[in-house]
């Protein structure tokens, strides 16, 4: 299926113990040592003065990364902006990728460790692209993009996450880009998902 | 599936003539792309589409330590002069009167979370701003703005800007008459005018309906209309007092009355005027004394306007001028639902409180104005469909942004309140305070701004978050204050009509520089912005939220019975007020205090390595460069058409790049020309071509013909190989415009 404009991943925190605010040092340091693979860090974006939103970014030219509350669910948000793949599943595989080595780099960050945790058997991933995936029950020309995105994100997700992985689309309002949640109970830890996808060290 | 863009999917959606100007630019984009556009020339055309820079799109940042390199893909590719396309920018969304409606508030927010941080922000003059958008994601996201009837066109850039207007118009208790359909009619009729496309600086109008409050802010802006009515004839007339010249920035200028009176019929022959004169006479090379204000100082408001009465006289007469007042009648707002009363029934001291600094009660009874008070004037786009949803529910389209980078929703019945109070809380929008001390007016500063010094934001934030939490305690007397923040000189942050205001500015001690803000005090926001501040010395930045606590409890302690801050400030002088933050202007070294090294909400050591070449002036490029490059982006639209075998496109797109270029050429001697092909080529012709202006010095009048033909003898059925030949045509004539211009020169006195 074709790449969506955006694609995000949410990991949810299992523990946070520090404020928003000090990831604002660390995503700076993140930066001045260039410690993401593949991608150019830009900036960070202090928006913490926003109710259940995002907080922090870490802005950069193929992704951000961020603190994320909304909904009051604090997690980390990785949102994949250029340079996606040929396809969906290409998108699928990198976004998830950096996904999960942002989470790695958060809980082993030296400023970080022990203060928090993320958890891998779950996830939110949100299509931002509502020209190719409207969030709507077909496209009009009977077409359901949406349906067939779902099963492809199954397939593939299982394949990852364990057999008992499943996805569901979310039901939100039609404004608001085609999302699915990714429940995995037996997820394998971080290490072990990013070797799977190849990008393990 | 993959071929399809925005652009196929809207076409029925968008205003046709919004739509073309969007393709026109897309065109240019490739065209840059291509290297075939001077450079400064696609500057000022993204900037006149709200297309602007953004901090490190140089491709530096300086890191806390050193400055480094952005290792950006195709780092020779830029969008303007040292500035690199792949570098992400900032969109201005430009909003006549902060209007929205919840249609428009949806697709903002669907913009936002695709094509920027997913955060709507409102600057200080009723616009939208999203940042962190990549350059070619604004051609579609224009046009699914535009399908919703929003323009992005002259949102920067040397042109006409916004068109600010009170959020109260229409339900004000003190307004003379309602301004807005009068400034939607002034924002109409200038926007992409021929006569405001020759400006050395930008121009920013503003409409206001009563002279006392603050709204409008009339008196700071290069025009300025405040409401008036006249007896004329024994009939009572309508009207404006117009005001010119005024303007914040480094020296801040009150404006100067143009005229007393101008009515309803006079109003846009008069700007008309006004643009003319400012176009020919405004400063052009000198970018830090091009806006107006200079102009009206220079010859002095009576030369200025007699220059003004003069050239109103020689313009030709426009139907336009006065058509708008037939749909004067037809303006209405409608309200959702009835008007109703808050009963006697007892309300949480939470709502009481909100209620009393966020409810405004209209003119009209048993209705309000409810503040949407936005922190930082930020809000996400999830929140800002919930709002949509919201205003749907309870006043339809009556929503507008404000000044203070708010957002209003008017004619709520007033029954209503409690439970749109609940409803804005559930989604996070329920603070209160609204135009009170914590609500603080902040620029984008050092965060995304080019030439921002000191971070506005980040102080805004501080101070945001520190007086809420005391808030409950803090006397009346200091409760309304205004605390607005510029992150430099240039004011964006409107720091002159406030009361306590700051810019950022930065300091040395040994060998580092710190963050420092200037304290300006006691400028005020009624009457219109009615007087500006007085900067009294620059203090750390992190000593700021002391230095706020010092200033207001000593004006708690020492002012007389209902003596505002303005007159407290007056009373005591520079001297004293000096005085009081002496004892912050000793600047500790490194070693003793490091934080002070570093800004609020940055913990890089401070640094201005990362301060820029701000494109606030836009790029002095001439009339005619400006206007000749949609042509060459038609007739590259031409080859595109072409490609895809549609030869009647190819011919139609060529042909109108000729004209387009003819009329800039024609433009050059002949600024009224107007836009229809006769007129155009009847000029071009006698003008260069029977001059023999326009011959080449071998071919003589061969590329002049190629204009002359197609007009006379269209082809009713045009196959590719004609179509392609009109276009190599066309390619040929718009080269030979170029030189004929280089060699004549034109009458509009301009330089690259
Ligand atoms: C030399 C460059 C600049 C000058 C002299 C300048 C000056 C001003 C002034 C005096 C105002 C506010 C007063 C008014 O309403 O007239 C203003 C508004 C504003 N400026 Fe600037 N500015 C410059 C560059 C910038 C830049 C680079 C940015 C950020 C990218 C910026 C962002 C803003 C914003 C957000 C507003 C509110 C205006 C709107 O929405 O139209 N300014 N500017
Ligand atoms: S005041 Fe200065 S820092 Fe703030 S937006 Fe304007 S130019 Fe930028």
């Amino acid at each position: 299926m074709i790449t969506p404009h955006r694609l995000s991943v949410k990991f949810y925190f299992e523990e946070l113990s520090v404020d928003a605010e000090s990831f604002i040092p660390v995503f700076h340091r993140w930066i001045r040592e260039d410690v993401v693979p593949n991608e150019l860090l830009l900036d960070v974006a202090d928006y913490k003065h926003i109710l259940d939103g995002p907080a922090i970014l870490l802005v950069g030219h193929e992704a951000d990364y961020v603190i994320d509350f909304t909904d009051g669910k604090p997690g980390l948000l990785y949102v994949r902006k250029r340079d996606l793949g040929a396809d969906l599943s290409n998108a699928l595989d990198t976004t998830l990728s950096q996904a999960l080595n942002g989470v790695k780099l958060t809980e082993s960050d030296v400023e970080l460790q022990g203060k928090l945790k993320l958890r891998t058997d779950g996830a939110t991933i949100v299509l931002l692209d509502r020209l190719n995936y409207p969030n709507a029950a077909s496209n009009g020309d009977g077409v359901n993009t949406a349906a067939s995105a779902e099963a492809q994100l199954s397939d593939s997700l299982a394949a990852l996450f364990g057999a008992d992985a499943t996805v569901a689309r979310v039901d939100n309002d039609a404004r608001e880009p085609l999302t699915f949640e990714l429940r995995a109970p037996s997820a394998p830890d971080v290490d072990t998902l990013l070797s799977q996808l190849g990008t393990g060290n | 599936m993959s071929n399809i863009g925005w652009k196929d999917v809207l076409t029925d959606d968008m205003p046709v003539d919004l739509a073309h100007e969007i393709d026109i630019f897309e065109g240019q984009m490739e065209l840059m792309g291509q290297g075939k556009l001077d450079e400064k020339v696609f500057a000022e055309t993204r900037l006149r589409r709200g297309v602007y820079g953004q901090r490190y799109d140089n491709g530096q940042r300086h890191d806390g330590f050193e400055s480094r390199e952005l290792d950006f893909d195709e780092a020779d590719r830029i969008k303007g002069p040292d500035t690199l396309w792949h570098a992400p920018g900032m969109q201005r969304i430009k909003v006549p009167g902060g209007g929205l409606s919840p249609e428009q508030l949806d697709v903002l927010a669907q913009v936002a979370d695709e094509y920027s941080d997913g955060i709507l922000h409102i600057t200080t003059r009723q616009d939208i701003q999203l940042h962190f958008v990549h350059i070619e994601d604004t051609p579609d996201m224009m046009r699914r703005l535009a399908a919703v009837g929003i323009t992005t066109r002259e949102a920067c850039g040397n042109s006409v800007r916004n068109v600010t207007c009170c959020h109260l118009s229409g339900v004000c208790r003190t307004e003379v008459f309602d301004a807005t359909p009068y400034s939607e009619a002034f924002a109409q009729f200038l926007l992409g005018h021929d006569d405001v496309q020759d400006f050395g600086r930008k121009f920013k109008p503003a409409f206001s309906g009563c002279e006392s409050e603050a709204c409008g802010l009339v008196m700071m802006h290069d025009i300025g209309y405040l409401a008036q009515v006249r007896e004329v004839d024994g009939k009572l007339k309508r009207g404006f007092k117009v005001f010119v010249g005024g303007g914040l920035g480094t020296v801040p200028h009150q404006a100067k009355v143009l005229s007393e009176f101008t009515s309803e019929e006079e109003m846009l022959p008069l700007v008309q005027a006004v643009a003319r004169v400012f176009a020919r006479l405004g400063e052009k090379r000198n970018r830090n004394r091009a806006r107006i204000k200079f102009l009206v100082a220079k010859l002095g408001i009576d030369e200025f306007r007699r220059l003004v009465e003069e050239e109103r006289k020689t313009l030709p007469h426009d139907d336009r001028w006065t058509a708008y007042l037939d749909t004067l009648p037809q303006y209405e707002e409608k309200p959702a639902k009835p008007p109703t009363f808050l009963n006697g029934q007892v309300h949480s001291a939470e709502f009481n409180q909100w209620f009393e600094t966020n409810v405004y009660s209209q003119r009209q009874e048993g209705y309000s104005v409810v503040t949407v008070n936005l922190p930082l004037g930020d809000l996400t786009s999830k929140q800002t469909w919930e709002l949509a949803d919201v205003a749907r529910k309870y006043v339809g389209d009556n929503v507008r942004a404000t000044v203070e980078q708010n957002i209003v929703l008017r004619w709520v019945s007033d029954s209503d309140l409690p439970s749109l109070y609940e409803e804005l809380k559930a989604i996070g929008l329920g603070d209160s305070g609204a135009g009170t001390i914590v609500d603080i007016t902040a620029c984008p500063g050092t965060d995304t701004c080019k030439l921002g010094i000191a971070s506005s934001r980040g102080l805004a934030g501080e101070l945001r978050t520190r007086l809420t939490a005391k808030s409950a305690s803090l006397p009346d007397a200091i409760k309304d204050l205004k605390i607005k923040i510029s992150g430099c000189f240039n004011s964006c942050g409107q720091h002159h009509v406030s009361d306590i205001g700051f810019f950022g500015n930065s300091r040395r001690s040994g060998n580092f520089k710190m963050p420092h803000f200037q304290v300006v005090l006691g400028g005020r926001w009624r009457d219109n912005a009615g007087s500006y501040g007085l900067a009294v010395g620059a203090v750390p930045s992190k000593t700021v939220p002391e230095v706020v606590d010092i200033i207001t409890n000593r004006y708690i302690d020492e002012r007389a019975k209902g003596e505002t801050f303005q007159d407290w400030i007056g009373r005591i002088g520079k001297k004293e007020a000096r005085g009081m933050i002496q004892p912050f202007m000793q600047l500790p070294a490194f070693e003793q205090e490091p934080d002070y090294f570093s800004d609020w909400g940055d913990p890089r050591v401070f640094s201005l390595g990362d301060i820029g070449i701000g494109e606030c002036a836009g790029e002095v490029v001439s009339l005619f460069s400006m206007e000749i490059s949609p042509a060459e982006s038609e007739a590259f639209e031409a080859q595109i058409a072409l490609d895809e075998n549609d030869p009647a496109r190819a011919d139609a797109l060529a042909y109108s790049s000729m004209l387009k270029a003819a009329r800039a050429l024609v433009r050059t001697q002949f600024l009224d020309v107007g836009d229809s092909p006769d007129r155009i080529v009847e000029e071009f012709k006698s003008r260069f071509f029977d001059t023999e202006l326009f011959f080449d010095q071998y071919a003589k009048g061969k590329f002049g013909q190629y204009l002359l033909d197609r007009h006379q003898n269209p082809n009713p059925n045009p196959d590719n190989d004609s179509a392609h030949r009109l276009i190599e045509e066309a390619l040929l004539f718009i080269e030979a415009t170029h030189a004929c211009e280089s060699k004549v020169g034109g009458n509009v006195l301009v330089e690259i």
